[in-house]
């Protein structure tokens, strides 16, 4: 039985090739589009949970509350380590401090190189429970030791054994290498996404926490002198194992509150774990409260690959149950011999499996040819898990569901057909099964049509965004991080060399970068400000030449200048600032911090050092040489970025020779800002494309259907005058209707779905009323097009020939 | 007595109005008869056929067949019953194109549940007998209609059934063939197999032994 099965499934397959290749070929696209992104979804739900503790890790986060507004950061003051240690021993396996992670440079003789990592007090490699190729949980017990990774191991020691050699950090300390842990896998991190400003970069070393405490005598300062209120550190916990995150939370909430001095009480600081599960899918916070993060992603695509799967699903019971006449003659004589209908449900299952199943062998070619590409555009680096018998059977599952999905309305339509109204040929279509199809036709276009709207959308939001003014020229500039005090008081003497090579129009430093901001401080008094306003302001410390190098644009006032000795205490505000602290007329102002008065001289137009999707932060520019991390160069114009490079490489190299020379330039650093958007934008417009060309082969095949179906009445009506075009309009009237429900269907939920989405920018477009009609009117056409071969053919047909065939 | 219908009404409402396709049938039919059904189109014979055939319900009266209520059995015991008693032989043969005249004779075998080896003899044994071994591994499409309705008959066959239906079994033959399928029908009925045929032609009414004749859903005698 299932012999003649698989034969009569084979041979109907065989038979009707066209019919065939859109089936299977239809559900093969449709199951790529899902175990692509079940992979991904898999790949994105499945971060950290590497580490063994995962369940039990969280970092501490604080939410503090200025003017009204909450804000969540990960910074916090160095006692609330200890405290936590020995007041509330019992709540936790292992509380461990860290610092800022970032790249360090790491040398060895005269090899240098930037290696990304922190210092980390010595618990950290028992609690992210690392996998020590070489050394043990122990290594960072001593303060001058260091642990690397394995791939950093072989850069630096190639085959050598790297224990107990000797490697210097940042160009200050020796250390001895104490333990080499396995590279960690892609989708882990040991640090929360939530500092991430951007993509973080892979572990490469952890250095003793007492090491960077001997290293920077404020991070000494604060330890000593156990300062409440200097917020430097962050720190992770794992809670004991009776323990759960919930009770702890409560009991640790107000410690900071406790022990911070009055006049920081203000803020009404709150701290809570972060479990390390959702570093990375939750960690966004707004107000306080998590608003989820890369999740939203998970979700949407989930329901993207389901409802890609769904059309695909779809295309498969629109076109069964559309050739429902050429079987039901095999019904009809099944039934005569002896079938039930039980075995014809079987069969019919039987054969949706079968296809569904050489769609699964071929979606799974595609997936392995594509996997490359959707990696590089996911940024993942996901591998097909050939031998995973997990995989494969979920694979299995995947196929049941999706033939069962598939399979069973025609199976059951086919197999109710009476045998001997289909023997007799009597057997039209009914207009239920006729109703139905169409049905399932509006279903395909209006998903079809969300995703086309949606690809605009999010195109638009990206342009819109993009286009903005962003208040300096990003073009041929680059930033170099500092990162050791060889280039500390050689500013002057720099430039002047950078300058003389000619390839260098410009340099200047400054302390945070151009696409971020790394210092923020409150305490701020002016003319005229509410006392009780509690002052938070991003500050840039920048050198004289910073306005020139960036193209800055004053709007009042004027630049930082070298003829005004005042200038070294001297403010420049952004206008965003001026409208912060409400300044009618900001030139000549007086604003007092702590370290005394400060003059307002010039006002610049907002530059986008942030979120390009957030309103600009006010932001004070203010002169300190001490204070930079970062060489900002402008390129000279009609230099070959090469070769100017190259140059400016041999003059740092002449100043600081065991820095490795590393820049980024600020146009791609900018870039980077739109990283996820840009991913969404790609990924929806592949989904999209897909989507619609799934549409359009069932489409295809429904057209081919209808002509053949509709031969006699084209026939007859040929013969009573009608001309091909008029044919063609009748054919092709239907389909257009169709689509038309299917549009004023999808343009509720694509306005429901995108204005959710736009929520999430405060920068956002309004969604324009043209972007529907124009969706619609392009799946419109498309499917038009896809149906024109079919009507022209059977309008074309000689009926002489169609009338005889009945 | 292989089968009796007493009183047999089929109808279908057609515009409000009650249009009666079998008024008041009442038929015996014993074993071993070789009964032809005539009479003009749209009469009602196929509709018979498929009555006695329990392919088509009717809406009123009895139908007995080998001792059992036919009109009071549940569908799937409606189909035992006619799977293992009998076979159906149609104008246009109905094989199904996409198996060969082999996998076509095994088919009733299957819905049987006959094990494998039992079926590899009682097809072998069948193709054997209507001289047709040499096509077993050819489509329908290949084989001429006389060659294909000799392969509908060896399907209706092969389940031993006691009776075969027959609708105008030679109706897309030319004479030559129809005249071999005859005689086949003529030598089964002769082995003791009820055969019952729809036919228009009165050469091949005369092959029975009873003509029954249909007008407008009502027997006429004579």
């Amino acid at each position: 039985m299932f012999k003649n099965y698989l034969k009569i499934a084979w041979r109907n397959l065989t038979k009707n090739k066209g019919y065939s290749i859109i089936n299977i070929g239809g559900l093969a696209l449709g199951l790529t589009v899902t175990i692509l992104i079940g992979l991904w979804i898999f790949d994105e739900t499945t971060y950290n949970t590497n580490f063994k503790n995962h369940g039990h890790i969280a970092q501490i986060l604080v939410n503090k509350t200025n003017n009204g507004e909450t804000r969540t950061r990960f910074t916090l003051p160095y006692p609330l380590a200890d405290e936590l240690r020995n007041t509330y021993a019992g709540d936790f396996e292992h509380v461990v401090m860290g610092s800022f992670p970032g790249d360090n440079i790491l040398s060895v003789e005269e090899k240098n190189l930037n290696e990304y990592g922190a210092f980390m007090e010595k618990d950290a490699l028992r609690m992210f429970s690392l996998h020590m190729l070489k050394g043990n949980h122990d290594a960072l017990n001593d303060p001058n030791s260091i642990v690397i990774s394995e791939s950093t191991a072989k850069a630096f020691f190639g085959n050598e054994d790297p224990m107990g050699k000797t490697m210097k950090i940042n160009n200050d300390r020796n250390v001895t290498v104490k333990g080499v842990f396995e590279e960690l896998p892609t989708n882990a991190d040991i640090f929360d996404a939530l500092r991430a400003f951007t993509e973080s970069e892979k572990l490469q070393f952890i250095a003793p926490w007492d090491l960077y405490v001997a290293s920077n005598d404020w991070v000494k300062t604060a330890r000593d002198r156990k300062l409440w209120d200097n917020n430097s550190y962050q720190v992770y916990v794992q809670i004991s194992d009776r323990s759960s995150m919930h009770a702890v939370n409560d009991k640790i909430k107000n410690i900071l509150y406790d022990h911070v001095p009055e006049g920081s009480k203000q803020s009404d600081p709150k701290i809570f774990l972060h479990p390390m599960k959702d570093w990375h899918l939750k960690s966004s916070f707004k107000n306080g409260v998590s608003v989820g993060g890369a999740i939203q992603y998970v979700r949407m695509f989930g329901i993207i690959g389901i409802f890609v799967l769904l059309l695909a699903c779809i295309n498969f019971m629109n076109l069964s149950t559309a050739r429902a006449q050429k079987r039901a003659k095999e019904v009809g004589i099944r039934k005569t011999v002896g079938s039930n209908k039980n075995q014809l449900v079987g069969q019919f299952m039987f054969e949706s499996f079968v296809v569904t199943l050489s769609a699964f062998v071929l979606a799974i070619v595609l997936v392995a040819l594509l996997l490359p590409l959707f990696n590089q555009l996911a940024d993942k680096q996901i591998v097909l898990p050939f031998f995973n018998p997990i995989f494969w059977s979920i694979g299995l599952g995947l196929v049941l569901a999706t033939s069962i999905m598939a399979g069973s309305y025609p199976a059951l339509y086919l197999s109710s057909f009476r045998p001997m109204k289909v023997l007799k040929g009597s057997l039209l279509t009914g207009t239920s099964a006729m109703s139905f199809r169409k049905a399932l036709v509006i279903i395909q276009f209006t998903v079809s049509i969300i995703l086309v709207v949606g690809t605009v959308v999010v195109n638009r939001q990206i342009q819109h965004t993009k286009n903005q003014p962003i208040g300096y020229d990003k073009s041929e500039l680059i930033m170099v991080e500092k990162n050791t005090e060889d280039f500390e008081g050689k500013y002057n003497s720099l430039r002047e060399a950078l300058k003389k090579t000619g390839v260098v129009a410009e340099m200047a430093e400054s302390s945070s970068p151009l696409t971020e901001i790394w210092h923020s401080n409150g305490g701020y008094e002016w003319e005229g400000k509410d006392p009780s306003f509690m002052t938070n302001i991003n500050s840039n410390y920048v050198s004289h030449d910073f306005g020139k190098t960036v193209g800055w644009e004053m709007a009042q006032g004027r630049d930082f200048s070298r003829d005004f000795a005042s200038d070294s205490t001297a403010y420049i505000l952004n206008e965003a600032a001026v409208e912060y602290m409400n300044l009618q007329d900001p030139i000549g102002k007086t604003i007092r911090w702590s370290d005394g008065e400060h003059k307002v001289i010039g006002v610049v137009k907002n530059l986008i050092t942030e979120s390009p999707f957030e309103p600009v932060k006010q932001c004070i520019y203010t002169i300190r040489y001490d204070e930079t991390n970062l060489i900002n160069l402008k390129l000279a114009p009609s230099k070959s970025p090469t070769e100017s490079l190259a140059q400016i490489e041999t003059v740092f190299q002449k100043f600081a020779p065991s820095v490795p020379f590393e820049y980024q330039f600020v146009d791609a650093a900018f870039g980077n800002k739109f990283k996820t958007e840009e991913r969404m934008r790609k990924l929806s417009g592949i989904f999209s494309f897909l989507a619609l060309f799934i549409s359009c082969l069932g489409l295809f095949g429904l057209a081919t259907f209808m002509a053949e179906q509709r031969t006699k009445e084209i026939g007859i009506r040929k013969v009573l005058g009608a001309s091909i075009s008029s044919l063609f309009k009748m054919l092709s009237k239907d389909f257009a209707v169709l689509i038309l429900v299917s549009g004023v269907i999808a343009i509720p939920v694509a306005y429901y779905f995108m204005e959710q989405w736009l929520q999430n920018y405060t920068y956002r477009i309004a969604i324009p009323l043209w972007v529907f009609g124009a969706a619609i009117l392009g799946v419109l056409l498309v499917a038009i097009f896809t149906i024109s071969f079919q009507a022209i053919r059977a309008a074309k047909q000689n009926p002489v020939e169609s009338l005889r065939t009945e | 007595m292989l089968l009796q219908l007493n009183n047999i009404f089929k109808w279908v409402n057609s515009g409000g109005q009650r249009v009666f396709l079998l008024k008041d049938i009442n038929l015996e039919v014993e074993e071993g008869e070789f009964i032809s059904i005539m009479g003009p189109s749209g009469s009602g014979k196929s509709t018979l056929l498929n009555v006695i055939g329990m392919l088509d319900a009717f809406d009123e009266g009895e139908y007995n067949f080998m001792d059992e209520s036919v009109h009071t059995l549940k569908e799937k015991h409606r189909a035992n019953l006619y799977k293992q008693y009998i076979g159906f032989v149609f104008q246009a043969y109905h094989l199904i194109d996409e198996l060969t005249v082999y996998e076509n004779l095994e088919m009733p075998l299957l819905y049987k549940n006959m094990k494998s080896s039992e079926r590899k003899a009682v097809v072998a044994d069948m193709l054997d007998r209507f001289n047709i071994v040499g096509k077993k591994d050819l489509f329908p499409t290949q084989l001429s209609g006389g060659q294909q309705q000799l392969v509908g008959v060896a399907r209706a066959l092969i389940g031993k059934p006691k009776l075969i239906l027959a609708d105008e079994p030679t109706g897309n033959l030319n004479s030559q063939q129809g005249e071999e399928i005859m005689e086949i029908f003529k030598q089964l009925n002769s082995e003791g197999v009820t055969v019952i045929q729809v036919t228009h032609s009165e050469k091949n009414a005369g092959y029975g032994s009873r003509i029954i004749n249909l007008l407008d859903g009502r027997k006429i005698e004579g």
